[in-house]
């Protein structure tokens, strides 16, 4: 038992969804409701229970980092909540051992109108620092967060990226046995969460135990040797990330965009069934290299003859950026009328993509609306020195002219190879 | 073991640092109903401080007359009192009180009581992000609540001495009676807080009731009339208030007229401890709710 962190058995939490439980937020609404259902003799069928997490068990060890991954909705942050206290399970129990910091949203404890400094003393003691302790820390707290000149300003008037610093400054002088990361390493500019992530790595090498939630299957790599795969509530895979990842971008695939809502409640008119990602040589990848071509393809099901389809297939960054799109509108495709099954293929330029996880899109619009929407395979781009934190979405040679203007030589860039 | 954990990567090589802590925690869905993690309070009682030091500078940084506010609340009270019951009603007074100093003694604590159960049963809603976000024990909130008004309260009480040395009414030892009589009354407003505070989280209802609850309870309250002037035969149920033996233990402090209600003390302390530990109880049950339905 010395060594273990958390152990977790069965942990589940049910919450109740539907009209019955629609808040009442003043006694009137509940009267009113409770009178109704009284004359209707209608008993609460509407009523329906929803398990956010079940039957989740599993042993963290003293030292591990563990990534929880999972589409949206699965459980992770509900689990992260049961695991710090903040609900309470309705089955199954957990024993912690050591002090387990737990940063759910960067920031939940400021208050506006006061000082970076006396907010520094705020948020340490809710997070469960003693004020000695936050003195003694606060130095380093200060120095971390880089805005010594504003620490005397009411937080009210820092700008987002200064709160969030300031935050995770004084979250991460926590020194917790365990921390709970959920997805705020996604947060400030780039070189603040380069920062964050060498921080979470030297709390690794001290030997924290770390559980991370993220949708950044490039950082659970970095970060975790192992995740636990959470999908709808339950607990599907516990054990290496690169098979548990492997599962997860199968599963992630083709999932209807979160925003999209389609025309009819039978769902869209077209919907995409599979999307493949090749390399030149027809081969199924999910890594690329950049600079490389790929081969795109979907295959459709159309449930009633669409005219004239506009087949768009976007590229998102994992950070949700949108970078570019393809269009047969666009490139002036004639694809007619299309009715039940088929297929299509596209692909893409060499991809001056820089380094970095990325998602697939599908859209389908006709006459200018928009009737379907769906993320489509993952995969990344590799390059060592191209990362997006310094070279933004996409990186091209540029020409240059070296020298003074009477004698100059014009160097053409030469393509960074893609490896 | 299950045979997914064999899959885990196996521990560190180096040697684990010692932990920060010893601390084993249980989580459960269940607590016993006595068990109220008292113990809790203690461990997170330098939250308690912060929240309580925010509160107050919080409130003194955003009013332009900031701590001025602690006086001229009940200096105006007061003030209005005066015209109205004592000037237009001609209410008697016991003794020969000057009644702007009958009325303050009265004024001082229900001012605070009023104050504290406002903060105390409003204060969890109001905190509803850090409710959501983070963990700590609940109770941290209206009791930050029933302490934070107490700096307005001394404040008030310094008012109060000027105004009796101004007026003639020499300040005796009686008047360090006020402090164990203010704790009642902290008391009282913890009691009725942990009943009201899961409430408003449920329904905000409370927020609005709160205001003519307090007003009715205030007149029911002997904080502008003695309550000398209370009929013999219903002075226990009057008793049943525990503002009324607050309330006349504050005035006999300041004036020395008459003497302490000890049968209202009594009563009102016996019915606060039964309403505090029920509303611990009570509290402690809906505690593992709030972050859900918040």
């Amino acid at each position: 038992m010395g060594d273990i962190a958390i152990k977790a058995k069965g942990l589940g939490k049910k919450y109740k969804i539907g009209a019955s439980a629609a808040r009442h937020d003043s006694v009137r609404d509940m009267l009113a409701s409770t009178a109704k259902n009284l004359f209707q003799r209608k008993p609460s069928s509407n009523t329906s229970e929803f398990w956010a997490l079940r039957n989740a068990s599993f042993e963290i060890r003293r030292g591990e980092n563990v990534g929880i991954i999972g589409l949206n909705g699965a459980g992770k942050s509900t689990l992260l909540k049961v695991l710090s206290q903040i609900v309470t399970p309705t089955e199954g129990s957990a024993i912690i051992q050591g002090r387990l910091g737990a940063l759910l949203e960067v920031g939940t404890g400021f208050h506006q109108e006061l000082t970076g400094r006396e907010n520094v003393f705020l948020y340490g003691s809710i997070l469960g620092m003693s004020k000695d302790e936050v003195a003694e820390k606060y130095d380093r707290i200060v120095e971390f967060s880089e805005i010594e000149a504003f620490i005397d300003t009411p937080v009210k008037r820092y700008s987002s990226g200064m709160y969030v610093r300031l935050a995770f400054a004084v979250a991460a002088h926590l020194d917790p046995d365990i921390l709970l990361l959920d997805e705020v390493l996604a947060v400030g500019d780039f070189s603040f969460q380069k920062k964050c992530m060498d921080f979470a790595r030297s709390l690794e090498r001290q030997g924290s135990t770390i559980l991370f939630v993220s949708h950044n299957m490039f950082s659970i790599k970095t970060m975790c040797p192992r995740v636990i795969y959470l999908k709808k509530g339950q607990v599907v895979f516990d054990g290496a990330t690169d098979e548990g990842l492997k599962m997860y971008e199968a599963d992630s695939r083709l999932a209807q965009a979160p925003w999209f809502h389609p025309e009819s409640s039978d769902g869209p008119a077209i919907t995409v069934t599979e999307i493949e990602l090749l390399d030149q040589k027809g081969v199924e990848r999910t890594v690329f290299n950049y600079g490389e071509q790929m081969t795109i393809r979907i295959r459709y099901t159309a449930s009633r003859p669409i005219d004239n389809p506009d087949i768009r297939i976007g590229i998102n960054r994992s950070d949700d950026l949108h970078c570019c799109s393809f269009s047969t509108h666009s490139d002036a495709i004639p694809l007619g009328t299309i009715n039940g099954e088929g297929m299509l293929e596209m692909t893409t330029p060499a991809l001056p993509l820089v380094s970095d996880q990325y998602t697939t899109t599908v859209a389908v619009r006709e006459r200018g609306h928009q009737i379907s929407s769906q993320l489509g395979a993952i995969f990344h781009i590799r390059h060592e020195e191209l990362q997006s934190s310094a070279f933004g979405v996409f990186h091209q040679a540029g020409h240059w002219r070296v020298g003074t203007e009477a004698d100059s030589t014009i160097v053409a860039g030469s393509q960074i190879s893609g490896d | 073991m299950t045979a997914q954990s064999d899959l885990v990567t196996s521990p560190t090589p180096h040697p684990l640092p010692k932990r920060t802590s010893d601390r084993v925690t249980h989580i459960r869905p269940e607590r016993g109903w006595l068990d109220l993690e008292l113990d809790q309070i203690w461990r997170f009682r330098g939250l308690l401080s912060t929240l309580v030091h925010r509160d107050v500078m919080v409130l003194y940084r955003q009013a332009a007359l900031g701590a001025a506010w602690a006086i001229i609340q009940p200096v105006f009270a007061v003030a209005i009192f005066t015209i109205v019951f004592s000037r237009i009603a001609k209410l008697p007074v016991p003794g020969d009180t000057p009644y702007p100093i009958f009325a303050f003694a009265a004024v001082l604590p229900w001012t605070y009581f009023a104050e504290a159960v406002r903060r105390g049963s409003s204060g969890l809603v109001n905190e509803a992000n850090l409710v959501r976000k983070v963990y700590f024990p609940r109770i941290a909130i209206p009791l930050s609540g029933i302490i934070a008004p107490l700096i307005d309260f001394l404040l008030a009480f310094l008012v109060l001495i000027a105004l009796m040395l101004l007026m003639g009414v020499m300040p005796t030892w009686r008047l360090f009676i006020v402090f164990p009589l203010i704790l009642v009354a902290s008391m009282m407003a913890l009691a009725i807080s942990l009943w009201l505070a899961p409430i408003n989280v449920r329904f905000r209802d409370v927020k609005y009731t709160l205001t003519f609850m307090l007003q009715i309870w205030m007149y029911a309250s002997p904080v502008v009339y003695s309550s000398s002037m209370v009929p013999e035969k219903w002075r226990w149920v009057y008793a049943l208030n525990p503002m009324v033996g607050v309330i006349d233990g504050f005035r006999w402090a300041v004036t020395g007229v008459g003497q302490p209600n000890f049968v209202a003390l009594g009563i009102g302390s016996t019915l606060i401890a039964i309403m505090l530990a029920g509303g611990l109880i009570f509290f402690k049950r809906l505690e593992r709710t709030f972050a859900d339905i918040i």
